[in-house]
């Protein structure tokens, strides 16, 4: 299958298990290591982030993940992503995929924002040269021209994410990952980020777009996976996957813990 | 191996900015920014001139050049290793956030303080010039000291680096170990005052060899010795593979604990 024809699979899971050992209080010194290494076993537990999770999202298609908070759906972006490979399972991703971008997309706060463009453009296997001549168009679409100069770590969440968006957007990657970056952004950017999504779509790119706010949810997506403990309860249409969720937040009551 | 050269050339440009924000960062908040990659050594080599030269009396002749030909190197190898150890953990939040070969952090730790070592060349070429020191016609070997040494550095970078992410004392324990490696390397003495029945176990120390060559390039004027050439190239190459080696089957889970 290659990546260029129209109707190929741009991501494809199948039956991708992710399992995390999180540890309630980690011994990260010395004297920790020591005090808890009887005690080891009982720190430590391991937590199923993915059970089994499969799907497919065609070349062209926007694919809305929702679902609580600890249900999954970060972790698959970041399957996606590359930036850790899965515990068990498949996993094939054709094409160029955009950074994750979320809350403080800043790459490195004592360097300015032109550099942290810089910076990351050639992570994402640019070169210099090409950043930047890329960099005029970022900061315009960022808003952020009189603030190119300025370390990031004066720069407000909403001055990140703003940066963030314009970087993953404007390096043209065949797929977008969008997680939650909508949530920072004042009115007006958030229109933009929405407008330019949907030039994303009808340029027929890929997209993940995981999200709390339903309404953007319905704007953007073609089909939407509902997750819920690392399950998929649920696949289709966005009105009907939606209407799923909703029922889950009533049965699941207010304030329910985050896992059983 | 081959992997690692690959993509050493495949991400240099990578590399590069990395170590050139290292450099940045490094010096960015400070008045005197990059002065101090030059002032760092040169103040060094003062303390330890008056300490060994005035106070405990070595003897040596020419001590300042004699202890630079040793020490600067040194600072580049110990710098190397503390910037390396902290540079998985550092770069966390990047690790976390798109997919970059990991060995790039280390690298470009190791890059920048090369860098700023063949900047403490201009302060070292001062001294010289100062004592009247000729410059011998056997600079033309210290590449190939400088070679082993990376290499050196390079594989415990990688070691260092691993460890530090699941450990993060080990950046405080390197800073004790190279104190006491300091010591045992013949860097501010020659090893003609240590007692005949410890050179044994001073030869198993491949930085002898290595430091041994930027001296006798610089201070003594001889061609480097047969095993210095072979433990610097072989015994770095071997290091560069063990480092590596251990690198490339933990780098995948550095995302999950940085």
């Amino acid at each position: 299958m290659t990546a260029g024809s129209p109707d190929s699979v741009k991501i494809r899971f199948e039956n991708v298990w992710q399992r995390f050992h999180v540890v309630r209080k980690r011994a990260r010194t010395l004297h920790s290591a020591l005090v808890h290494l009887s005690a080891r076993r009982l720190m430590q537990f391991e937590l199923e982030a993915l059970k089994g999770v499969s799907f497919a999202v065609p070349a062209g298609e926007t694919l809305g993940i929702i679902g609580r908070n600890g249900s999954g759906k970060s972790t698959i972006l970041k399957i996606i992503a590359r930036i850790f490979p899965p515990s068990a399972g498949r996993v094939e991703v054709n094409g160029h995929v955009s950074p994750l971008i979320e809350l403080g997309a800043g790459f490195h706060p004592e360097l300015t924002g032109r550099e942290n463009v810089v910076l990351a453009g050639v992570l994402l296997g640019f070169t210099r040269r090409q950043m930047e001549g890329k960099l005029d168009a970022i900061l315009a679409f960022a808003g952020m021209q009189e603030f190119a100069d300025t370390p990031l770590r004066q720069y407000s969440t909403g001055m990140l994410a703003r940066l963030g968006f314009a970087v993953a957007t404007e390096i043209d990657p065949d797929i977008l990952l969008v997680d939650e970056v909508l949530a920072v952004g004042d009115e007006g950017f958030q229109r933009k980020c929405l407008e330019r999504m949907n030039s994303f779509r009808r340029q027929g790119k890929t997209m993940v777009f995981v999200s709390h706010e339903m309404g953007q949810v319905r704007a953007v997506c073609d089909r939407v996976l509902l997750l819920h403990d690392g399950e998929v309860l649920a696949e289709g249409k966005p009105d009907e996957v939606i209407a799923r969720y909703h029922a889950l937040l009533r049965e699941m009551g207010p304030g329910a813990p985050v896992r059983k | 191996m081959l992997e690692l050269f690959r993509d050493t050339y495949r991400y240099r440009e990578l590399i590069w900015i990395l170590a050139v924000k290292e450099l940045k960062v490094r010096y960015k908040r400070s008045v005197l920014g990059f002065f101090w990659a030059l002032l760092h050594p040169l103040l060094m080599m003062v303390v330890l001139t008056v300490v060994f030269s005035s106070i405990l009396r070595f003897g040596i002749e020419k001590y300042p050049v004699f202890l630079v030909s040793g020490l600067f190197p040194w600072i580049f190898f110990s710098q190397s290793l503390l910037y390396a150890s902290e540079s998985i953990v550092t770069n966390g939040p990047l690790i976390k956030k798109v997919y970059v070969p990991k060995l790039v952090f280390p690298l470009a730790a190791i890059l920048a303080n090369l860098i700023n070592f063949l900047l403490s060349l201009l302060p070292m070429a001062l001294i010289l010039l100062l004592l009247g020191f000729p410059f011998h016609t056997t600079w033309v070997f210290l590449p190939i000291p400088l070679l082993g040494l990376v290499l050196f550095a390079v594989g415990c970078g990688f070691i260092v680096s691993t460890i530090n992410v699941f450990f993060h004392d080990m950046h405080h324990i390197l800073q004790i170990l190279l104190t006491a490696y300091f010591y045992f390397c013949p860097v501010i003495y020659d090893l003609s005052v240590v007692e005949a029945r410890f050179h044994g176990l001073f030869r198993w120390n491949p930085l002898l060899y290595v430091l041994g060559g930027f001296r006798s390039a610089i201070y003594y004027g001889d061609p480097l010795p047969a095993p210095a050439v072979a433990v610097a190239l072989g015994g770095g190459l071997l290091m560069v593979a063990v480092g590596y080696a251990l690198f490339r089957r933990y780098q995948d889970t550095f995302p999950l604990y940085v």
